[in-house]
């Protein structure tokens, strides 16, 4: 069978709707899950046990489980404590948690990769641990932080792909329909898998770019290594 | 005694880590404007005493006071709340130079010295700039403001971080081996600049191995071993006639490869500005 | 309604079997990644064919850029359109290691930077070449170096696997979607299967953290 190229042009607009959905979802997402993911960061070296603890299980939890289940268990449990939401805000829920709890490992590696010393020396000169970090600890852990945590941005794009399986309309979901009526499984994936790695291409540069502009001033070769999902 | 004869008190401190007993019971006054070294073999506590000063090292036990306020009393290791709050106030007014400058790489020179300033004592941006500007001045660095802490030599570093913890007017300087870290051409200059903080009458409080530094400056030497002061006196009787055979000892090895009296030569030429 | 842990240990012993299929695919994936991937990193530091150095850096970049769940729709759905019947197990191991072992590849290049240069010259001095120099002397040590990512790879193959539920695979999470759609109780049997698959990951994961720590501390 041969390549059928009118596929691309008679589908395409759909499947660019798919991906302005993929790209609003995944926009969300961080927007909720990057905060909560310097929360968790912070909570885990919190002076409280309880706090530690909570920030430590939520982190490891989702770390340690496939994204497609626990898109799945918030899908249902959701409902089951009687709160209905339509499959799109689930989604953006789910990938927001996920993400949250690779953030924070990344956060956390950060603070943890800078000297003592410095934690030590805005303590001594008075700081309190919310200033300590708002002005001294953060903005070095920036530069490290950055490109460990482009990656997991990039992941996210990745793992919303699961997100079809709840019946978000998103690209992956949009191609699946396709296939369907169409039976031309091969343009319908390729195109969004290229629209995926575009997208994953474009991030990857725009952050670098932004990484270079805000560490120009004081270089850093510290590196950070912590794996996302697929 | 007057208020001043107390300036800084440190009472009973015992600190523990693990097994290890760090400090045991140690008590030490200083008095207001007053230098006082602490010299001893490694591992002998003092760096850990000078971090009780500032609650950095909590103790187990004991309880330590400025002008007859507490600035903390063990067990109370990690405060809350208002306790806290009181404890940074009382940091902010001791000024702490460590060994490995902990200068901030991500600000300025000038604004390594601003931002305790507007952050900590809420001074407005022009007051702590003009503030941090004299302070450069008085540590030397005066044509180093808009450099990095990358840019600059070890000792210039630790210039940077004295002039940090001086603008912030503190009433007590804690120095933690300020020359241990330094190449040994860049050490003059460093204590050359406490040097003249001693004469402007700074009270100042400082672990160090150089002996000659410390015959200068020092109104007081204390000699620690093991976790415990074991001798302490004034600068002259114990550098130059130690009652105890320990300090005799410390006193001969480090002597053998320091010679206190050249090295003193040396600050003495050393022009700071 | 209310939580009925019953559904959930009713569902234990189904879920065990779906464990071990998801623990035999892992395993598979893992080992045939491995594979491929030392080919491909023979391939791209022992010759110089730079057209195979280039296709591989596409297909790296490729694999690393778009979802694993859309390799593994191009793999099922595609091949039987081209006359590849492969059906949806070889189709899924397929998908998980061409993926994985776009990953493994980066794991080695970074174990075979561990390894010293003068391993090179010294293997190359005693007129070592070709398969004897890397199969004999700088595999194994690149191999070693790498273990504590690869034990780390591992557990990402483990909860890649569960996306073949989505190609009707019968693995942990196919075979829990196959209880809840016949009891109706979703949310006591998602979680144990849930618990399991953390059980498994996270038992995986602090191995690998262990070996790291040791392997470092033997550095030391």
């Amino acid at each position: 069978m041969g390549l059928e190229l009118s596929i691309f042009i008679d589908y395409g607009p759909r499947i660019l709707v798919g991906f302005w959905l993929t790209i609003k979802i995944v926009v969300l997402a961080i927007a909720i899950g990057l905060p909560l993911g310097v929360f968790l960061a912070l909570a885990r070296r919190s002076r409280l046990a309880l706090l530690r603890f909570a920030a430590t299980a939520f982190i490891e939890v989702f770390r340690n489980t496939p994204f497609i289940i626990q898109v799945f268990l918030i899908y249902y449990v959701l409902p089951f404590y009687g709160l209905r939401l339509p499959a799109e805000q689930v989604g953006v829920l789910a990938l927001a948690a996920f993400g949250s709890a690779y953030f924070a490992e990344v956060i956390r590696g950060g603070i943890e990769a800078m000297p003592a010393g410095q934690l030590e020396s805005a303590h001594a000169i008075g700081m309190s641990e919310t200033q300590a970090m708002r002005y001294v600890v953060l903005p070095q852990a920036v530069g490290v932080i950055l490109p460990p945590l482009t990656n997991q941005m990039l992941s996210l794009i990745k793992e919303s792909a699961i997100l079809s399986t709840i019946t978000v309309q998103e690209m992956t979901m949009t191609a699946l329909r396709i296939q369907g009526e169409t039976f031309r499984p091969f343009e319908a994936f390729i195109m969004i898998a290229l629209l995926y790695w575009l997208l994953n291409e474009v991030v990857a540069i725009g952050m670098r770019r932004l990484e270079r502009g805000l560490t120009r001033k004081t270089p850093r070769s510290t590196t950070l290594k912590v794996e996302g999902g697929r | 005694m007057s208020r001043d004869a107390k300036f800084l008190e440190l009472i009973e401190i015992t600190t523990k880590f693990d097994t290890l007993t760090a400090l045991d019971k140690v008590s030490l006054t200083v008095a207001k404007g007053e230098v006082v070294c602490i010299i001893g073999p490694s591992g002998c506590g003092k760096s850990t005493l000078l971090r009780t000063v500032n609650w950095l090292a909590p103790p187990n036990a004991g309880t330590v006071r400025l002008e007859g306020q507490s600035v903390g009393q063990a067990p109370e290791r990690r405060q809350t709340g208002r306790g806290i709050r009181a404890l940074n106030t009382f940091r902010a007014r001791m000024g702490m130079v460590f060994q490995q400058f902990n200068t901030w790489p991500h600000l300025t020179a000038l604004e390594n010295v601003t931002r305790a300033q507007v952050v900590v004592l809420g001074r407005s941006a022009a007051e702590a700039a003009e503030r941090a500007r004299a302070a450069l001045c008085d540590v030397g660095l005066a044509d180093k403001i808009d450099d990095w802490p990358e840019m600059l030599s070890g000792g210039q570093k630790q210039r940077l971080a004295i002039a940090r913890a001086l603008a912030m007017d503190p009433s007590l300087m804690l120095l933690d081996e300020p020359t241990s870290a330094l190449d040994p051409e860049l050490v003059s200059g460093v204590l050359a600049v406490l040097k003249s903080l001693a004469e402007k009458g700074m009270t100042m409080l400082i672990v160090t191995h150089e002996l000659g530094f410390a015959a200068q400056v020092a109104d007081r030497v204390v000699f620690m071993e093991a976790g415990r002061i074991v001798e302490e006196g004034p600068t002259s009787q114990d550098l130059h006639a130690p009652k105890t055979e320990r300090l005799k000892d410390f006193l001969a090895k480090l002597t053998a490869t320091q010679m206190p009296s050249a090295m003193a030569q040396k600050v003495v030429a050393h022009d700071p500005i | 309604m209310k939580f009925d842990i019953s559904y959930t240990f009713d569902a234990l012993p189904r879920l065990f079997e779906g464990a071990l299929v998801t623990l035999q695919i892992s395993l598979l994936g893992i080992a045939l990644s491995l594979c491929l991937a030392t080919g491909l990193t023979l391939v791209r530091e022992a010759t110089g064919w730079t057209w195979a150095h280039r296709m591989l850096a596409v297909y790296i970049s490729f694999i690393r850029g778009t979802p694993l769940l859309v390799q593994i729709f191009l793999i099922f759905y595609v091949s039987p359109v081209i006359g590849l019947d492969i059906g949806p197990f070889l189709a899924g191991i397929l998908a998980i290691t061409l993926n994985s072992a776009a990953f493994v590849v980066e794991i080695l290049r970074g174990g075979l930077a561990s390894v010293p240069k003068g391993q090179f010259e010294a293997a190359r001095a005693l007129g070592l070449n070709g398969w004897v120099l890397w199969g004999k002397v700088i595999l194994p040590q690149t191999f070693i170096a790498s273990v504590p990512a690869l034990v780390n790879e591992y557990t990402q193959v483990l909860k890649a696997t569960a996306l073949l539920s989505t190609i009707t695979i019968v693995e942990l999470m196919r075979v829990s979607q196959q209880i809840y759609t016949r009891n109706y109780h979703p949310v006591e049997v998602l979680t144990g299967t849930f618990l399991m698959y953390f059980v498994m990951c996270f038992a995986v994961s602090r191995a690998a953290a262990q070996l790291e720590t040791r392997m470092k501390r033997r550095q030391a």
